[in-house]
């Protein structure tokens, strides 16, 4: 009965998400509402995040959101990270939780925040390579194209699912069980420690740190994991690259002479990106970048910031001067 | 901090007797040239907007604003000066105090200052320290305390020589921007001045009222960029009269100019509908860029400007006197304590295009700001105007000629004094700077 | 209108018809009116047969007839483009003031320099000295020229000048040395503020001062490349005006 019902809410859900996403798309381009992105971008990721938890029980849908992930990307940029991934959406809500209980967030200084940013390579490579070593992870329940993500050499790419993780499953084995519908939590990357620490005792206390750390730092540190998270290196193997130089279509551009280096951008951002204060003009070539267009919405000199999709604008810097609600 | 010593370092001790006649005949006259300079104004400009009235009556500086001072400070409330816009207007909001700009704008009381510094010295400076000495600026006499910001060696000379007679906060700005030192610095200014501010009004900073003074300045910017747009289009309002409203936000009650401002703007826009211009929309476009100008005496440039044959039109600037003053807002993200700190201190620092400072990056900023400026603004000349004495500012010339010679722009360098006997000569090279534009307009 | 001189230029039919000079003193609306009816004289036309007057110089506003003004700086870039078609850089040094104009080949200018505030790089700075040197104004320029060498002089002010002369003198130095002297450090002076706008040739010299051989021979030198010379340089400026003025009367312009 439970089941039913939580059923029905996470339909409303999808369809009033997305209603009010394409109002606001609408106010947006129309009105000029530019403030409204944050709260755009809050919808859609409500209505991903729903669509994703139905799509972990389809394991075709695993397979899109691979591609996604990892192809797209490299047109995109880290949109997927900005708009889509459901543990970005988790951070985003403590955020706003953090606001609104008015702690004020810290900042990493650089040199830490870029040593993160290298730490990605590190991570992926490890997760790319033990598979290879460790074998595959028993789960009963799972059957068919599901199976190939969840044990053997295709296992790497189950863990760059792992942001996906909803945090409740329909299946057993996760962090902790509800008892009244025979569901259970889950956390991102959590099953892949469990997998891979597999010591009894020792596995819970490492879950329970990580899943403390994780949400501690989200809490202080604004989109703490997006710094180093694995998920989306293939844009920054991109940027390493001159010739594909053409490859990320939606990216940020810099008038150069509009910028007054206020340092607005570099402030607001929540990964601490500062290439877009640092760079002079031009198209902004960031791998950290989520696409989250705040720095956009919130300089204050038209036509400085610009969001171009292939070319063309999409979305601009405008003169607000009032003061932000997000 | 040290106790104020009872003798003077550089002040002299005057004669009352003699610092009663100077007041006296300086206030008089000053008092006939602002008459004189608006009279001229409303001359150029028929149909001069009529929300212009009360600038000119907040530009009398022995007028209205000056009184209402008075009767604030009698209520307790305290009145803070400050030389550069780089002192946090927000911070003296939030405390409930009163700012206002003190840099002086009289020629005769330079003459003074010549007493006490070499005639060298900038003329904002001599004249400012004249000011004191007989007691002619309302603003600076009301004070409480004088914010310094020790831009150039001027300033940090004029504070110490104005901490004979005023408390002086002195405010360090390093001098390269973009490092992370520099910042680092400039933020334990703001928190100092805070403290500061905080012990002379006796009224604690908090956030909430922090945040309303953010968004009160945030809306003069927006009134004031209102404004300065309205000139990029086909002359609506004369660059004096724009000047005015601009230099006025610096010692006004900043919410009743913001009104005011939306009003002018208001009747500007009808203007624009109607397409009543103020002169003729061929007038060649000047932008004026260098060393302030303060009111009253110091309106020599953009009269001959706008009364030259063939007249002229300013259609903006890039002085810290004018355009410059309310452009930038403070950006905050957060609105908790340190969010705003942080927003004010790199608003004032990385924001300003002042030439005293130099940057790792190339210090492209004022360029940056006067090209966009130009550009906006279809602006067909720059009038490069340094007080001389001003190394800063004259050094600069040569980057600046160079960024605007690849945009086939003209720049010609016009320097003076705080004097009115090269009227004459500036004259004719104004005149002759704008036949040139107007002969390339033609073709 | 000129600060020591007025002159005055007709032009009929696109060329000079007359010309004529009077000395402003205390009333140079007198003394143009004078010198117009002379030049109405030389060219045997009447007042009213004149379509357009034009004034330019100091004492412009001062000038009677006139239907409008001309810069100095747009009066001399039509006048030296007139003269000297291959003229782009055209230098006035006056009694007072030395002004430097680039222009394009229509005479239009493109930018200028004034020689700020200082006498010395102008012609009252030759008067002064061939007063202490007790010379007639007119000789100091052809006894330069006999000249091998320049003496040092302290020429940073007129005012010092003078005194300068005497001691130059007591240290035995001959007169046409230090009439050099004077010369080269006003071409000094010009040439730096040619410099200013940039070497664009050819340089026209025009002015009062451009009569004088010594200094055109000193500029020569300090500039390194030739100069052209118009035949009545002092009456650029009246040129300038009469042409703007034929121009502006054909335009139809204000």
């Amino acid at each position: 009965m439970y089941e039913a019902l939580f059923g029905t809410i996470l339909a409303w859900t999808t369809a009033v998400g997305l209603a009010l996403a394409g109002i606001l798309v609408i106010l947006i381009w129309k009105k000029d509402r530019t403030r409204k992105v944050s709260y755009l971008r809050l919808f859609i990721q409500t209505v991903s995040l729903v669509g994703i938890f139905y799509s972990f029980t389809i394991a075709l849908w695993l397979s899109v959101f691979l591609i996604v992930i990892l192809v797209a990307t490299m047109f995109t940029g880290r949109f997927f990270c900005g708009w889509i991934c459901p543990f970005g959406f988790y951070m985003d809500l403590i955020a706003l939780l953090r606001k609104a209980l008015r702690v004020r967030y810290w900042t990493l200084p650089e040199s830490v925040n870029d040593a993160l940013q290298k730490l990605r390579y590190v991570i992926a490579a490890v997760i790319l390579v033990s598979p290879l070593f460790l074998g595959a992870l028993a789960i009963s329940d799972v059957s068919g194209t599901q199976a190939l993500y969840l044990r053997g050499p295709y296992k790497s790419l189950n863990i760059m699912l792992s942001p996906l993780e909803p945090l409740i499953v329909p299946w057993a084995g996760s962090v902790a069980t509800l008892s009244f519908i025979d569901w259970s939590f889950s956390y991102p990357y959590a099953r892949d420690i469990m997998f891979y620490i597999n010591i009894p005792f020792v596995t819970s206390v490492i879950v329970y740190v990580f899943i403390g750390l994780s949400l501690a730092g989200t809490f202080m540190y604004r989109r703490f994991w997006c710094r180093f998270c694995p998920t989306g290196i293939s844009i920054a193997a991109v940027n390493k690259f001159k010739t594909f130089k053409w490859m990320p279509l939606l990216h940020i551009n810099k008038t150069e002479e509009k910028c007054t280096k206020c340092g607005i951008c570099k402030r607001v951002c929540p990964v601490q990106v500062v290439d877009v204060y640092e760079q002079k003009g031009g198209d902004i070539a960031t791998s950290v970048c989520l696409n989250c267009m705040r720095c956009v919405e919130m300089c204050p000199y038209e036509g400085c910031l610009k969001m171009k999709l292939a070319g063309k604008t999409i979305f601009q810097s405008r003169n607000w001067l009032q003061p932000s609600e997000m | 901090m040290k106790k104020q010593n009872a003798e003077k370092k550089y002040l002299p001790e005057m004669p009352q007797k003699e610092i009663d006649e100077l007041n006296n005949s300086i206030r008089v006259s000053s008092e006939k040239i602002m008459a004189d300079n608006i009279a001229r104004m409303k001359k150029t400009d028929a149909k001069r907007p009529a929300a212009m009235q009360y600038f000119d009556e907040i530009a009398n500086f022995f007028g209205q604003r000056e009184k209402e001072i008075q009767a604030e400070k009698a209520k307790g409330k305290k009145v803070i000066g400050y030389f550069c816009i780089f002192a946090p207007i927000e911070l003296i909001l939030a405390a409930d105090a009163i700012p206002v700009r003190v840099n002086s704008g009289w020629y005769d009381s330079a003459k003074l200052g010549d007493r006490i510094v070499p005639v060298e010295v900038c003329p904002v400076i001599r004249s400012t320290i004249g000011a004191k000495m007989i007691g002619l600026s309302p603003y600076l006499e009301l004070s409480d305390a004088v914010i310094s910001t020790l831009t150039c060696d001027g300033m940090t000379k004029l504070s110490e020589i104005l901490s004979d007679a005023k408390p002086v906060w002195t405010m360090t700005p390093p001098r390269v921007k973009d490092s992370a030192q520099s910042l680092q610095l400039w933020k334990e200014e703001i928190k100092a001045i805070k403290t500061q501010i905080e012990k002379l009004t006796g009224n604690k900073i908090t956030a909430k009222k922090l945040k309303a003074a953010i968004e009160s300045m945030q809306k003069a910017s927006k009134a004031f960029r209102r404004l300065q747009d309205l000139r990029k289009g086909n002359p609506v309002i004369m660059g004096r009269d724009a000047m005015l409203a601009n230099q006025v936000a610096m010692y006004d009650n900043i919410e009743r100019w913001t009104q005011k401002i939306e009003a002018l703007c208001d009747e500007l826009e009808k203007r624009r509908d109607q397409k009543a211009w103020a002169c003729s929309p061929d007038t060649p476009r000047v932008v004026v860029t260098g060393t302030p100008m303060f009111w009253p005496d110091n309106w020599k440039l953009p009269t001959l400007v706008e009364e030259a044959t063939p007249q002229g039109l300013l259609v903006g600037d890039e002085l810290c006197s004018s355009d410059r003053i309310l452009y930038d807002p403070v950006g905050i993200d957060e609105w908790t304590m340190d969010d705003m700190i942080n927003g004010i201190a790199e608003r004032y620092l990385m924001a300003s295009t002042c030439p005293c400072f130099t940057s790792k990056d190339g210090n492209e900023d004022r360029v940056n700001w006067l090209i966009t400026k130009v550009k906006e603004t279809k602006a067909s000349g720059v009038i490069y105007y340094v007080i001389r004495g001003c190394m800063l500012y004259a050094m600069e010339y040569a980057r600046v000629k160079r960024a605007l010679d690849k945009l086939n722009i003209p720049v010609y360098y016009l320097d003076t004094d705080y004097t009115r006997e090269d009227v004459g000569q500036m004259k004719t090279r104004i005149e002759a700077f704008l036949e040139m534009l107007a002969a390339r307009v033609d073709f | 209108m000129g600060i020591q001189t007025v002159k005055i230029v007709i032009l009929k039919d696109g060329a000079v018809a007359a010309r004529a000079k009077e000395f402003s003193g205390f009333e140079p609306t007198k003394a143009a009116e004078q010198a117009f009816a002379e030049a109405l004289k030389t060219a045997q036309i009447s007042k009213q047969e004149v379509s357009q007057v034009l004034a330019t110089g100091s004492g412009m506003d001062m000038a009677p007839y006139s239907n409008g003004t001309v810069s100095m700086m747009g009066a001399d870039a039509k006048a030296g483009v007139f003269l000297f078609p291959s003229a782009r850089t055209i230098v006035d040094v006056g009694a007072e003031e030395a002004i430097a104009v680039k222009c394009d080949e229509r005479g239009i200018m493109l930018d200028f320099v004034v020689n700020e505030r200082c006498a010395a790089g102008a012609g009252t700075f030759i008067e002064a000295m061939a007063r202490a040197l007790e010379v007639k104004l007119e000789d100091m320029g052809p006894l330069s020229l006999k000249a091998e060498r320049a003496s040092p002089i302290n020429a940073s002010c007129v005012i010092f000048g003078e005194s300068d002369v005497v001691s130059l003198i007591h240290r035995q130095e001959s007169k046409p040395e230090i009439a050099r002297a004077v010369f080269d450090s006003m071409a000094d002076r010009v040439s730096s503020m040619i410099h200013r706008l940039g070497i664009n040739p050819d340089i026209a010299l025009v002015g009062g001062v451009a009569k004088d051989v010594g200094f055109i021979e000193s500029l020569k030198r300090k500039l390194g490349i030739t100069i052209l010379v118009p035949e009545y340089p002092e009456y650029s400026g009246a040129l300038g005006a009469a042409l703007t003025a034929a121009s502006r009367a054909k335009g139809g312009q204000k």
